[in-house]
C-alpha cells in the first residue's frame, strides 16, 4: 500500500507543478498577487510530494518490496543496507525521480534564498521552473514509472550491477544531476526575462552565483565520474571519449563560457545574445545529455534503460525547450542591443574569444558524439570516433583557451594598450622562460614541456596577479579569488592530464609467485592470489609487494570479485601518492600458481582531480561574493528622477 | 484504512496548503524592478570607483565606464512596465473553487490512467508485502473461487518448492498440468519438483515431461538443463555436454546461466577423465556450529539450521547440504559427497567452497530477511577441514 502512496505523491507533485504554473501566471496576468505569490508554496507543495515519493521508493529497497518491479530488478536480500539506498537511483526510473527531486530542490533552494530579486520576476522564474518539472514529472509517470507492481512476486530479488556498488555511485550521479538540473535555473531566469521583455541588470546579477553553483556541482560530479572509472571500472585510464562522458561534458564547456559570458553582461552590459543563447543552449545539452543516455541510442556502461519510447518523449520534450525559447529569443532580439563598445585588445574581447573557443570545443564533442549516430540511424555505414580524433581536435583549441585565460584577467575593460600590459607582465615572463629552461634538464617531451610551461605560466601568472591586487592594500573580492584558485586548477589538471598520458606506464603481463617485475624504478613481486568471501559476492584477492629502490613501500591486495548473480568485477588496488600512483588489477588464474595482472604506474594522475577540486572550489567561492549578498533599496525611487 | 481514503487526505492536505497561502499570503519583498536595477546601477558605479582607486583603470576610462552604467540603466528603465498589482483577495472565492476542481482531478485523473488496472496487482496494493506462508494461503483462497486459474496454480506451486514442502508443490503443479498439459515452461517446472521431491532422482514421470517440453520448444534453456542433469544420471556424459552446448548458444551473450553450464561442463569433464572419483573418498568438511545464547532464546525450536557448502567462485547454491530442526541438532554436521544436492555436482568436484550455517524459519534455500548465518573463509576441499562457525 505504501507504494502506491508513493506513486500517488508523484502524482500529487506532478498537480502542484501544473497549479504552479496556471495560478501564478493567471495572478500576473490579472495582476492579482494573491495569486500570484502563491508560486513559492505550490512548488514547496511539489518539492513535498516528490520527496515522500522518494522516500517511499528508498524504504521499498530497504525492506526488500519485490513486489515492485524496479526494487526486484536492482536489489536482492543480500546487498548492504547502503546500496540498496543507492540502488535507488541505480538504474533509469529511479535516477529520473532523482533528478526530478533535485530541479524541485533547486527550485525550492532559489525560492528561498532569492530575497533581493523582485517578487514578481520570482513568480515568473518559478513558473519557468514548473513548466520544467511537468516536462520531468509526466516522463516519470508515463514512461519510466519507478513504483510499477509485479503481478507475479519472486521471492529474490536481481542483482545491482556490481559496478554500481561503490561509493562512486553514491555520490557521482546525484552531484552530476545537481550540475545538470542546476543549468535549469540560468535557464529559468533567461527566459523569464525574455518573456518579461525585461534583460535587464537584475536577471544578470541573480542568475551569476546559480549558474557558478551549478557549475561548480557540474565540475564536481564530473571529477567524481572520472575518479570513479579510475578506480572502479578497472581500466586504469582518467577519461574515455565515452559518449555518455561526452554527454556531461559539452553542458560544462557551455556552463564554462556562460559563466564568463555572464561577468561581460552584467559589468558591461554587452554579450547579451551570447549570455542568453548559452543558457539556452547550456540546459539543452543537459536535455540532449539526457536523451542520448536515456533512449538506449548510446551503447556503454551507462546504457542501462534502452527504450525507444522514452527517446521519442524526451526528444519532443527538447525540441519543445529548445525550439520554444530560441522561437523567443529572435521575437526579443531588439532588447539585446547593446551600445556598449569595446577595443580588440580588451577584457572583453579576452572574455569573447574564451567563449568562441568553449563553443568550438563543444561543437568538436558534438560533432564527435552525435556524428557516427547520425551516420549509423541514416544507414551509411559504422565508424567509430575515438580519443584520436577528440585529442587531434579538441587539444588544439583548448591551447590558445588557455593562453586567453592568462593574459585575460591583466587586460582592463572596454580598452588597453599592448604596451601596457607587455611592460607590466615581462618580468615575469623571463621568471616563467628561466624555470622552463630548467625543466629541460628532465624532460624532451615536446607534450610534456609545453604543459609544463603552461602550468608554470598560470600559476606564476596567476600569483602575480594576486601579489598586484593585495599589494594594492584593496579589498579584493571572494570572485576574484575564486577566479585565481579555479584558474590554478586548470593548471594542474592540465600538467597532471599531461604527465600521465605521456609517462604513464601500463603493462598487462603474466605473473609467477616470487618472479619480480620492473616498471621505471618500482619493482612488483606477486605473492599469490587466495580466495575470499563478501557479503554478496566471492572471489580471489591477490598479494603484490611494491619496492622502491629495494625498499618495501607497499602490499597491494587487488580482488577479482564474483557476485551472486555471476557478475565479474575487478577491484583494483591502489597505491596513491600526490605524485604518483601504483595501480594493480587482477586479471585470470593461469597455470600453477601464476595470474595474469595489469600494472600501471601514473604519474601525477592525482593532479588531475586535484585540478577539477579546485575549479569547483574556485566557482563557490566565487558564488558566494560579498555583491550578491548585497540587498537592493527598497524605497521605490521616482522614475522620472533617475531618468533625469 | 483503504487505499482510496489515503488519497483523499493527501488531496486535502494539499488543498488545505494551497488554501491557507491563498488567505495567509506570504509577504512580498516589495522590491520593484525599477529599484533593483537602480540599487544594481549604483553599485556598478561602486565597484568602478573601486577599480579606479586600485589603479585598475584611469580617469577618462572611468568616465567613459559611468557613463555606460547610466545609459544601460536609463534603456531598463525604458523597458520595464511594471505591472499593475492588486492586493485584496477579493477573487480568493474563484481561486479556491479552482484549487478544489483542479487538484482532484488533476491528481485523481492522471492516477488513474496511469495506474495499474490489472485487479491482481490492484489487491497487492492494498497489502503489506507478505512471507510464503501467506502468499501461499492468498493463493489457495484466491484458487477456491478461481479453480482455472492456471497462473495461480504454478505460483503455488512455485511458492512450495521456495517453502520446501515439495509434495504439496507436486500437487499445484499436477493442477495447473490437468488445465494445461502443453505448456513447456509448466513441464519443466513441474518436472523439477518431481525431481527434487524423489530425492533428486530421475522417474519416468519427470523424464516423460522433459521429452514433451523440448518436443513442445526444442530450444528452451531450462529443458535442456534437465535433460542434460538426467543424460548424466544415465552415464551418458557426451549427450549431457551436448545438450548443455544447445543450452548455452539459446542463453543470451549476459545471461549468468552460462557462466554456471560452462562450470559444470568442465566438471563433467572432469569426472569423465576420472580425477574426482580419487578424490572422493577425501571430500569431507566438519563443521561444529555454536549457536550463542541469543540465537537461542530468539529462535524457535522448530526453526531450521542449515549446514550448507557453495562454490567459491561461481554460482550460489548449495553444492551440498545439510537440513535439520534446530531441536534435533547436535551442534556438528558433516559434509561430503553423500548430500551433494545433484549427483553431477558432487562435493568432490570441487577445489575451493565456503560453508554457510544459516537458522532459518521457513527453510527455503533463498536467505530470508529473518535469517541470520555464519560463513566460513574459503576452504580447500582436499584438506578435509573441520571449521568451527558460531551464530550470534
Amino acid at each position: 500500500m505504501l507504494v502506491e502512496v508513493g506513486h500517488f505523491a508523484l502524482v500529487l507533485s506532478l498537480a502542484f507543478a501544473c497549479l504552479q504554473v496556471l495560478l501564478p501566471a493567471f495572478g500576473l496576468v490579472r495582476g492579482d498577487t494573491s495569486l500570484s505569490q502563491l508560486s513559492r508554496p505550490l512548488l514547496w507543495g511539489q518539492f513535498f510530494w516528490i520527496l515522500v515519493s522518494f522516500v517511499v521508493l528508498t524504504n521499498a529497497f530497504l525492506v526488500d518490496d519485490f513486489s515492485v518491479k524496479y526494487v526486484a530488478n536492482n536489489s536482492n536480500t543480500e546487498l548492504p543496507d547502503v546500496f540498496k539506498m543507492s540502488a535507488v537511483w541505480g538504474a533509469h526510473e529511479g535516477s529520473l525521480l532523482l533528478w526530478a527531486l533535485i530541479l524541485s530542490a533547486w527550485s525550492v533552494a532559489v525560492s528561498v534564498f532569492s530575497k533581493k530579486i523582485p517578487s514578481q520576476v520570482l513568480n515568473h522564474i518559478l513558473i519557468i521552473l514548473g513548466l520544467i518539472s511537468i516536462g520531468f514529472l509526466l516522463f516519470l509517470l508515463l514512461t519510466s514509472n519507478p513504483f510499477e507492481r509485479l503481478d507475479m512476486v519472486p521471492v529474490q530479488g536481481r542483482e545491482l550491477n556490481p559496478l554500481l556498488q561503490d561509493f562512486g555511485l553514491i555520490v557521482h550521479p546525484p552531484m552530476l544531476y545537481m550540475g545538470y538540473v542546476g543549468l535549469a535555473i540560468p535557464f529559468a531566469f533567461v527566459l523569464s526575462s525574455l518573456i518579461r521583455g525585461q534583460l535587464d541588470s537584475t536577471w544578470l546579477r541573480w542568475s551569476r552565483p546559480w549558474t557558478l553553483v551549478a557549475w561548480a556541482f557540474l565540475t564536481f560530479g564530473i571529477v567524481l565520474g572520472s575518479w570513479w572509472a579510475y578506480y572502479e571500472l578497472g581500466w586504469g585510464g582518467w577519461w574515455f571519449w565515452d559518449p555518455v562522458e561526452n554527454a556531461s561534458f559539452m553542458p560544462w564547456l557551455v556552463a564554462t563560457a556562460l559563466v564568463h559570458s555572464l561577468s561581460v553582461s552584467e559589468k558591461r552590459g554587452a554579450f547579451k545574445h551570447w549570455t542568453v543563447l548559452l543558457a539556452i543552449s547550456g540546459f539543452s545539452l543537459s536535455l540532449l545529455g539526457t536523451f542520448l543516455v536515456r533512449s538506449g541510442i548510446l551503447t556503454s556502461v551507462h546504457s542501462f534503460a534502452a527504450d525507444p519510447d522514452r527517446g521519442l518523449f524526451i526528444l519532443v520534450f527538447l525540441i519543445i525547450v529548445i525550439g520554444g525559447s530560441l522561437a523567443l529569443y529572435a521575437h526579443r532580439a531588439s532588447l539585446m542591443r547593446s551600445e556598449n563598445t569595446f577595443t580588440y585588445f580588451s577584457r572583453e574581447s579576452g572574455l569573447l574569444v574564451n567563449n568562441i573557443l568553449m563553443v568550438a570545443a563543444m561543437l568538436s564533442v558534438f560533432l564527435g558524439t552525435l556524428y557516427p549516430l547520425l551516420l549509423d540511424s541514416l544507414g551509411l555505414g559504422k565508424i567509430s570516433v575515438g580519443s584520436p580524433y577528440f585529442d587531434a581536435v579538441f587539444i588544439p583549441i583548448m591551447i590558445p583557451a588557455v593562453l586567453a585565460m592568462v593574459i585575460g584577467p591583466f587586460l582592463r575593460w572596454k580598452k588597453d594598450s599592448l604596451s601596457r600590459v607587455g611592460s607590466m607582465l615581462t618580468w615575469p615572463f623571463v621568471g616563467i622562460v628561466v624555470l622552463f629552461v630548467l625543466s629541460l634538464l628532465f624532460s624532451d617531451n615536446a607534450s610534456v614541456l609545453l604543459a609544463v610551461f603552461l602550468f608554470i605560466w598560470i600559476v606564476l601568472y596567476s600569483c602575480f596577479l594576486l601579489y598586484q591586487r593585495l599589494s594594492n592594500k584593496s579589498s579584493s573580492s571572494l570572485a576574484f579569488f575564486g577566479m585565481i584558485t579555479a584558474h590554478i586548477g586548470v593548471a594542474f589538471f592540465l600538467l597532471g592530464a599531461t604527465v600521465t598520458t605521456q609517462y604513464g606506464v601500463e603493462k598487462d603481463i603474466k605473473m609467477e609467485v616470487g618472479k619480480p617485475i620492473f616498471i621505471q624504478d618500482y619493482q612488483f613481486v606477486f605473492k599469490g592470489a587466495k580466495g575470499f568471501s563478501g557479503q554478496n559476492y566471492q572471489g580471489f584477492k591477490g598479494e603484490v609487494d611494491v619496492y622502491y629502490q629495494d625498499d618495501k613501500i607497499t602490499t597491494l591486495k587487488p580482488e577479482k570479485r564474483q557476485y551472486v548473480t555471476g557478475m565479474p568485477m575487478t577491484e583494483a588496488a591502489i597505491d596513491p601518492s600526490f605524485y604518483r600512483d601504483i595501480y594493480v588489477a587482477l586479471g585470470e588464474s593461469l597455470e600453477g600458481d601464476s595470474w595474469s595482472l595489469r600494472l600501471y604506474y601514473k604519474p601525477l594522475i592525482r593532479w588531475i582531480w586535484l585540478g577539477g577540486l579546485l575549479i569547483t572550489f574556485g566557482a563557490i567561492l566565487a558564488a558566494f561574493d560579498r555583491r550578491y549578498r548585497l540587498s537592493s533599496s527598497r524605497t521605490v525611487v521616482n522614475r522620472q528622477r533617475v531618468k533625469s | 484504512m483503504s487505499l482510496m481514503i489515503i488519497f483523499i487526505i493527501m488531496i486535502a492536505l494539499s488543498i488545505a496548503w494551497t488554501v491557507w497561502f491563498l488567505y495567509k499570503p506570504l509577504k512580498e519583498n516589495n522590491v520593484s524592478l525599477e529599484a533593483s536595477n537602480i540599487a544594481l546601477g549604483k553599485q556598478k558605479i561602486l565597484e568602478l570607483k573601486q577599480d579606479l582607486d586600485q589603479g585598475l583603470i584611469d580617469q577618462s576610462q572611468f568616465e567613459s565606464a559611468k557613463e555606460e552604467i547610466s545609459t544601460t540603466l536609463a534603456v531598463e528603465l525604458n523597458q520595464a512596465h511594471e505591472p499593475s498589482s492588486n492586493n485584496g483577495n477579493s477573487n480568493n472565492t474563484l481561486s479556491i473553487i479552482l484549487i478544489l476542481i483542479l487538484l482532484p482531478i488533476i491528481s485523481l485523473g492522471v492516477y488513474e490512467s496511469v495506474a495499474p488496472n490489472d485487479p491482481a496487482v490492484q489487491k497487492l496494493a492494498s497489502e503489506k508485502p507478505l512471507s510464503l506462508q501467506e502468499s501461499a494461503n492468498k493463493i489457495h483462497l484466491h484458487l477456491q473461487d478461481n479453480p482455472e486459474d492456471i497462473e495461480s496454480w504454478k505460483m503455488l506451486g512455485l511458492t512450495y518448492l521456495e517453502m520446501g514442502q515439495l509434495d504439496s508443490s507436486v500437487d499445484a503443479y499436477e493442477k495447473a498440468y490437468q488445465i494445461n498439459p502443453e505448456d513447456p515452461r509448466l513441464l519443466v517446472d513441474y518436472a523439477s519438483a518431481l525431481i527434487s521431491s524423489n530425492d533428486n532422482k530421475f522417474t519416468a514421470k519427470p523424464v516423460q515431461f522433459i521429452k514433451k517440453a523440448l518436443e513442445l520448444d526444442p530450444d528452451a534453456p531450462d529443458a535442456l538443463y534437465l535433460a542434460g542433469m538426467f543424460a548424466v544420471s544415465a552415464k551418458d556424459f557426451s549427450l549431457a555436454k551436448s545438450l548443455w552446448n544447445r543450452a548455452m548458444s539459446a542463453l543470451p551473450e549476459s545471461s549468468p546461466d552460462r557462466e554456471l553450464l560452462r562450470n559444470i561442463i568442465a566438471e563433467i569433464t572432469s569426472i569423465e577423465s576420472g580425477s574426482i572419483q580419487n578424490e572422493a573418498s577425501q571430500s569431507i568438511i566438519t563443521v561444529n556450529v555454536a549457536l550463542s545464547e541469543q540465537v537461542l532464546l530468539s529462535r524457535s525450536a522448530e526453526d531450521f539450521i542449515m549446514v550448507y557448502a557453495k562454490s567459491a567462485k561461481g554460482r550460489p547454491m548449495p553444492i551440498a547440504i545439510e537440513k535439520i530442526k534446530l531441536k534435533d541438532f547436535s551442534g556438528k554436521a558433516v559434509l561430503s559427497d553423500q548430500n551433494s544436492m545433484v549427483s553431477s555436482n558432487l562435493l568432490s568436484s570441487h577445489k575451493q567452497v565456503v560453508v554457510v550455517a544459516r537458522i532459518s524459519q521457513s527453510g527455503s534455500a533463498m536467505k530470508q530477511p529473518d535469517d541470520i548465518q555464519a560463513s566460513s573463509d574459503v576452504l580447500t576441499v582436499s584438506d578435509t577441514p573441520s571449521i568451527d562457525l558460531e551464530i550470534k
